[in-house]
């Protein structure tokens, strides 16, 4: 019976490492633009589209497939931020809303003709045998996802408190008019958090697709699940979107397994908008006051 | 002057007379079968095989002089799987582009929106390779007993429940049947179709698990039907939820036999499940792996030397182009008039498909669903290959490879003995 629920509970904190690897990129560009990629799915998408024909038909190695990811991504990050966002936050406008969500249809259809329809396996970097912890089973690859989870919070929290540019960024996140009087080029620092997303994107999209297979619809409910999750957890808050994703996508499970899977949905979102009642800034988000 | 034009009118009216025949051989030479299926967007690959298939067939047709004399040509447009593109493409073929028949579309949703427009308003007669609601064919006109343009060579919904779960129950001998379905539309007719089935044999699902789009492992899903003690699983989804369904088996080392519907009846299911996906069965209307019929085997050759691919979805490919070949013998026989045809098409007492042989009428005036549940396979995946399923009183279920080896079916695992 507990074998029951620990089985259950470990398969879905590794989906729930899944959603926050994605769930973070809604984050920094946040913090640093006040400016969200509503298309992140679609982005991870690409990268994972990309894994497969870099990995798996070139038969590139995996730190070459990961360094070119990151560079196309990278590149793909500065025209996205030029042409869909930029333009609109000059103008005072949100239409960046759309735009980058035009983006990433556009990378769906870019998608579909590349590569077809059908989804396609990229092979589990670690292998396919199960590892066996007592009575429990699980995927090297679950494992994988879940340490580099915790690898990309860890050096992000790095970056943020033990750099100059993360001191920046936080500056920037805080008050972007002081920080550009103070002689901070807050426009390289947008540009530049869009890079960031961007690019853990890419890195995102390489280490889920062995688990979700590459296909062209790969991020766009993975996108949506984890926006609820940074919603959920406050979207200035890496590390409460970190939890918040493992302990998503636990409960998710539980629920399918002493429930059914109907009711997930239902209760996860229910749950939602119950966290943003008692706490609209996110669970883990903090209070800002505006001063006038 | 005079004497010169009269001396001139036999030759100009020759030269007239010419003319007129070209130009009328011209306008009678085609005729014009519509298709509209999703060929961009997620099921591409099974539009673009429908219109291959039609495309293969028509060379053939055309090349043994057409139907009394006059060239067939496929009309075909994208609906991107989109019913309200289907329906727009529909009046188009039909009003615009007059085609005499037309070749159905790659989804039911597609089907059903364009049903009573088709039925109420059009009036051209239209053949179903792939979508299997069991409601196209049992439509409104069909219910009222008015002339039904709607037939179809392929699944239908509630024959493929009955053939997989009489398959599971009364074949492979499973007395405990545990359901997963997929939570999106196909799932949720499956769903139903299967209960319904399972009910009628005075059974219930020991369990009656559903999985939506976003998960990739079913562990929870999996372990519930292990503890409900189900001897079967028989699944409604496509690919992808098929691989995650294999491989979260996997992971759990759970033996439990596994069916599914038609979904997986395709190449790229073992692309995407790989090794899992080995003892899966699925239930079809044609297997093209293993030993083949000449006829088949000239026509896989054909397309292999064609399209340099392999079929991704052999049952599309093959209903267009039966589709197509029973047309023209149908209007060989009553002309090009839609409801000629379509009188013409309940009408022909035997036919000779790729996908079946029909010795006995293919439709009638009350039964428009050429295939029944005598006519449907189920194939067990084995090293990447789709193989049929036979069975051996006594001995239980087997299959043949491509050795010649026949190897039973182990009942508890779906291993081979």
């Amino acid at each position: 019976m507990f074998e029951f629920f620990l089985q259950i509970a470990l398969s879905g904190i590794a989906t729930g490492a899944i959603y926050s690897v994605i769930a973070v990129g809604y984050s920094i560009t946040y913090a640093t633009m006040r400016v969200l990629n509503f298309a992140l799915g679609m982005w991870v998408m690409l990268g994972g589209m990309l894994t497969y024909s870099l990995h798996v038909n070139f038969g590139l190695s995996l730190p070459i497939t990961l360094t070119i990811i990151l560079a196309v991504m990278s590149v793909l990050g500065v025209v996205g931020e030029r042409v869909s966002v930029y333009p609109f936050v000059r103008a005072g406008s949100d239409a960046w809303i759309m735009s980058t969500l035009a983006v990433g249809f556009l990378f769906i259809n870019v998608a579909e003709l590349v590569w077809g329809q059908s989804p396609k396996a990229v092979p589990p970097y670690l292998g396919e045998s199960v590892i066996k912890l007592g009575p429990l089973s699980v995927f090297p690859q679950h494992l994988l996802v879940i340490a580099a989870a915790l690898v990309i919070f860890y050096i992000l929290h790095l970056f943020y408190f033990r750099t100059l540019m993360g001191r920046v960024f936080r500056a920037t996140a805080h008050n972007a008019e002081v920080a550009s009087l103070m002689g901070i080029n807050t426009r390289q620092v947008c540009v530049l958090s869009y890079i960031i997303t961007s690019a853990l994107a890419g890195l995102a999209g390489a280490i889920v697709v062995p688990i979700t297979l590459a296909e062209p619809q790969l991020g766009t409910v993975l996108g949506l699940k984890a926006f609820a999750i940074a919603i959920i957890a406050g979207l200035d808050s890496p590390r409460g979107i970190l939890l918040c994703g493992l302990a998503y996508g636990a409960v998710e499970a539980l629920l399918a397994g002493y429930f059914y899977t109907g009711i997930r949905d239902i209760l996860g979102f229910s749950l939602m908008i119950l966290a943003l009642y008692i706490k609209p800034e996110g669970l883990f988000g903090r209070a800002v006051q505006e001063r006038a | 002057m005079k004497k010169l034009i009269v001396g001139r009118v036999p030759g100009l009216v020759a030269i007239g007379a010419l003319a007129i025949a070209w130009s009328q051989g011209a306008l009678a030479a085609d005729i014009k079968i519509g298709y509209s299926g999703a060929l961009t967007g997620p099921v591409a690959y099974l539009g673009i095989d429908i219109r291959r298939g039609a495309e293969m067939a028509i060379e053939e047709v055309n090349a043994k002089g057409g139907v009394k004399g006059n060239k067939l040509v496929l009309v075909s447009r994208d609906d991107e799987h989109n019913p309200v593109k289907t329906v727009a493409n529909h009046r188009e073929l039909a009003e615009r582009e007059k085609v005499v028949a037309m070749i159905g579309t790659t989804n039911s949703a597609a089907m059903l929106a364009s049903v009573p427009i088709i039925n109420d308003e059009l009036k051209i007669p239209i053949l179903a390779p792939a979508a299997d609601a069991t409601a196209i064919i049992e439509n409104d006109a069909w219910k009222n007993k008015k002339d039904n343009y709607i037939f179809r060579i392929g699944m239908y919904g509630r024959g493929q429940s009955n053939f997989l779960v009489d398959s599971m129950v009364k074949k492979f001998g499973y007395s405990k049947v545990g359901l997963l379905t997929w939570t999106a539309g196909w799932g949720v007719t499956g769903r139903g179709e299967l209960n319904r089935r399972l009910k009628e044999l005075g059974m219930t699902a020991v369990s009656d698990e559903t999985y939506d789009t976003a998960d990739t492992d079913l562990t929870p899903q999996i372990l519930k039907l292990q503890k409900a003690g189900a001897e079967v699983i028989i699944n409604y989804g496509l690919v992808r939820e098929n691989a995650f369904v294999t491989r979260t088996k996997q992971k759990l080392n759970d033996t439990t036999p596994y069916a599914s519907a038609w979904g997986i009846a395709a190449p790229a299911f073992w692309k995407a499940a790989g090794e899992t996906a080995e003892g899966v069965l699925t239930s079809t209307t044609i297997i093209i792996d293993g030993p083949q019929s000449p006829e088949r085997m000239a026509v896989l050759k054909k397309y292999g030397d064609t399209h340099k691919q392999e079929i991704e979805a052999p049952f599309g490919f093959f209903a267009a182009y039966d589709i197509i070949k029973l047309l023209a013998v149908v209007m060989d026989k009553v002309g090009t008039k839609p409801a000629d045809i379509r009188t013409g098409l309940e009408n022909v007492p035997e036919f000779k498909g790729l996908i079946t042989h029909f010795k006995r009428p293919v439709f009638t005036r009350d039964r428009h669903d050429a295939l029944t549940e005598e006519d449907m396979v189920l194939g067990r995946w084995t090293k990447g290959k789709l193989l049929q399923v036979h069975y051996e009183t006594g001995k239980g279920p087997y299959v043949i490879l491509d050795s010649g080896e026949k190897k039973f079916i182990n009942t508890k695992t779906l291993a081979l003995m």
